[in-house]
């Protein structure tokens, strides 16, 4: 075989003796293939930043379960409303102080019927809105199927009964052919036309057959979703609140960080100054203060921003003011710190060197190396925000009437306590397993971005 | 260390003089006159006004309060209990003995709890002791204090009725055990969470190994040669636990019916007794100051790396 080396004029250096020296094969300085190259490149492709944390992050067993929990919370906060009949602010007629998973009265009653009559199917009683049908055509949706049917006689508080198998005769028990036990011997049939008529409407009574899961309250408001309402309440203030702090934590940590000197001394004596406030204390001057102003303000309201700001209620807006001026401390020093550390790094005295301007230099090299910290304290702070409103709706300051949170259902439920408990664990437990969840995802993001830390 | 405490408290009384215009003017901003009720005429809300010299301009005002508090008179109230020295509310009447007992007892039961249990798990790592530490302090830290506080009293107070369900004036230890066990159990838990990520660190440090090496034996080597070395940022977070603990006393009071302080100020607030707010905002904030500052200082004794002089973040 050639000695491809050996060429005469050649610049390449002479490796014969080399390879000869420690037995390299003859080929071993041809050019790579294409193939070669390519699974080099395959074999050592470079792991971004998210890809490695999330990595790492899937590998921390209580961290996904956490996340898995909080984003059960999130579809209970955000998707239940749509999957129960029940709303959060309506008051369900003779459905006062049920324990949870009972029916109310009307609700009730087709429950032990719907036991008592075999092969008959009762499917549902007159909801609470309905009293009576009067004469007319209708249609029943049941299990997918339309039967249709006509009234003769206007019927007053009946149990429609329905052949589950044979599609013929629909019936109906009249409430006071019931006996105590929910027994009955009288069914009176119903006349029906095969086919639905012009006019027909449907009744879809099935719904209206779902326990109150969590029981209601003293007014018959349904709890679940007062707790789903309240749940997504204090979510979003909770990540409203992050957000404010990020904003302004970070604009104000990076600024002092950057500006160094006199500025940052001074900009450092005003964060030392409000950490030392106890906060809780203006929080409650705020609250009380604030009021009034922002209901003024949302009176007059002419742009969205006021209006929607409005649709949320002073007591929200007022948190949300009230975390934009104290609470953004803990953020500001952690990326001042950051910033402070990394503007010395080689990199960035490399960067300048080359002629990167400030702007370019925070935004591809600080910016992106202050991410983890950033998203961490911003999820930490989360939780905290949602304990700060319960503690504030707890104290009866907070969001108002009509709304609710946790926090709020949580107080309402005091005055009742030793009778009915369940009002207060309900909504008690759905916040400690959101806060729990969400520090623990915390937890794990800490350990995924920032490896260092790790234990 | 003598310039640097007179530096800080001089740092302190700026802070308090920051908190006091602030709070000064948000009062001032609650709309309405704390005289305005459904029976008074203008004329009587001007003289109530001039009586307390509330028709002045608000400088002057500010500066009215500043003077008589460095006399130590925190004023007189408006409304709550017409015409009662302020100071004579808030120390007379036991108020504030009574929020600092409930407070100091939880802070203390917070430490001395809270780092012994941080330092077994720690030193257990691993085990089942420690896992069960892991949660209960991760699920501790979760629970909102008026939570447990409520349950609390339900199961202990109400149904098995081991305990008062009305705490009152805290005559006997029985009735301090549910205020105390609910306001200080979110800091235990958070205390011995610190605690064992710090101790953590420390056990892995190279000294220790040298230590071990030597001879030293295992309990000494936990107690002094770790335990020094982690308590740095436990004792960073007690300004911050103090201020919790204190806001914390608010919900506790409340559900325990316990007249403290804290109970006291939300009723103020809401009543716009401004002598009163301004007296309870200034004590409870100097409080905070003064613990923050004693911790700083105490810092600094069981760190001696730290200079005294720069502050460093």
């Amino acid at each position: 075989m050639d000695r491809p080396f050996e060429q005469l004029g050649s610049f390449r250096v002479d490796a014969s003796g080399v390879m000869e020296q420690f037995g390299l094969p003859d080929d071993a300085f041809s050019p790579a293939t294409d193939d070669e190259k390519a699974s080099m490149v395959e074999k050592h492709k470079s792991v971004s930043f998210w890809r490695d944390a999330w990595r790492r992050f899937r590998s921390n067993r209580v961290s996904m379960v956490a996340l898995f929990v909080f984003l059960l919370c999130m579809f209970f906060a955000f998707i239940g409303p749509m999957l129960i009949p029940y709303n959060y602010a309506d008051q369900y007629r003779n459905s006062q102080k049920l324990a949870p998973f009972e029916y109310s009265e009307e609700e009730r009653t087709i429950k032990s019927v719907e036991g008592k009559c075999d092969g008959w199917y009762a499917t549902a009683m007159l909801p609470g809105s309905l009293k009576s049908i009067a004469k007319g055509n209708y249609v029943i949706s049941d299990k997918g199927k339309n039967y249709a049917f006509t009234v003769t006689k206007s019927i007053s508080n009946a149990i429609l009964m329905l052949d589950r198998d044979a599609e013929t005769p629909l019936f109906y028990v009249k409430t006071k052919d019931i006996a105590e036990d929910g027994t009955f011997d009288k069914i009176t049939p119903v006349d029906y036309t095969a086919k639905p008529a012009a006019d027909a409407q449907p009744l879809e009574l099935q719904k209206k057959l779902f326990p109150h899961v969590f029981g209601t309250d003293s007014v018959g408001r349904d709890l679940m979703a007062r707790t789903m309402y309240g749940a997504r309440v204090s979510i979003i203030i909770g990540v409203a609140a992050a957000f404010i702090v990020l904003i302004i934590g970070s604009l104000y940590g990076a600024a002092s960080g950057i500006a160094g000197g006199a500025v940052d001394f001074v900009m450092m004596r005003i964060v030392e100054l409000i950490y030392s406030i106890p906060e809780v204390l203006i929080v409650l001057l705020l609250q009380v203060v604030l009021k009034e102003p922002l209901q003024l303000w949302f009176d007059a309201a002419r742009t969205p921003f006021a209006r929607a700001m409005g649709d949320l209620g002073a007591g929200i807006v007022s948190i949300f003011i009230t975390f934009a001026l104290l609470y953004w401390v803990t953020m500001a020093r952690i990326v001042r710190g950051q910033v402070l550390q990394l503007k010395q790094q080689e990199y960035v005295t490399a960067a300048r060197a080359l002629g990167a301007s400030t702007p370019r230099i925070i935004r591809r090299h600080l910016l992106p190396n202050c991410v983890g910290p950033l998203v961490i304290t911003t999820c930490l702070q989360i939780p905290s925000a949602i304990f700060l409103e319960s503690f504030l709706s707890f104290l009866g300051l907070g969001v108002s009437a009509p709304m609710a949170s946790l926090g709020s259902l949580c107080s309402d439920a005091l005055a009742t306590i030793t009778l009915y408990p369940y009002r207060l664990i309900c909504p008690a437990v759905v916040l400690t397993v959101i806060v729990l969840s969400l520090n623990l995802v915390g937890d794990g993001l800490r350990d995924a971005l920032d490896p260092r830390l790790k234990k | 260390m003598v310039s640097y405490i007179v530096k800080r408290v001089l740092a302190a009384i700026f802070t308090l003089l920051v908190i006091m215009s602030v709070t000064f003017f948000l009062m001032n901003a609650i709309p309405g006159s704390p005289f305005l009720t459904e029976k008074s005429t203008p004329e009587q809300i001007a003289r109530a006004n001039a009586k307390y010299g509330l028709d002045q301009p608000l400088i002057v005002q500010l500066g009215n309060y500043i003077k008589s508090y460095l006399k130590g008179d925190l004023g007189t109230s408006l409304k709550m209990q017409e015409g009662t020295s302020v100071n004579e509310i808030i120390f007379g009447q036991g108020k504030f003995a009574l929020s600092i007992r409930l407070g100091l007892t939880a802070l203390a039961i917070a430490i001395a709890v809270g780092i012994p249990l941080g330092c077994i798990a720690a030193y257990h790592r691993g085990s089942r002791l420690d896992g069960f530490l892991r949660v209960m302090t991760t699920v501790g830290v979760a629970i909102p204090s008026f939570v447990l506080a409520t349950l609390l009293l339900v199961c202990f107070a109400v149904k098995l009725k081991v305990l008062p369900v009305n705490s009152g004036n805290l005559p006997d230890f029985k009735s301090m055990v549910l205020p105390v066990l609910s306001l200080s159990f979110y800091y235990v838990c958070y205390v011995a969470k610190l605690m064992r990520t710090s101790m953590l660190d420390a056990i892995n440090q190279d000294y220790m190994r040298t230590a071990k090496a030597k001879g030293v034996r295992t309990r000494w080597l936990v107690l002094k040669h770790a335990l020094r070395n982690s308590l740095i940022p436990v004792v960073t977070y007690l300004g911050p636990v103090t201020a919790g603990i204190i806001t914390g006393s608010f919900v506790v009071e409340s559900t325990f019916s316990v007249p403290g302080l804290g109970k006291y100020f939300v009723q103020c607030v809401i009543n716009r007794d401004y002598p009163i707010i301004m007296a309870t905002t200034v004590v409870l904030s100097a409080l905070v100051i003064i613990m923050n500052l004693v911790v700083d200082i105490a810092y600094k004794i069981v760190d001696p790396r730290i200079t005294l002089t720069a502050k460093e973040d």
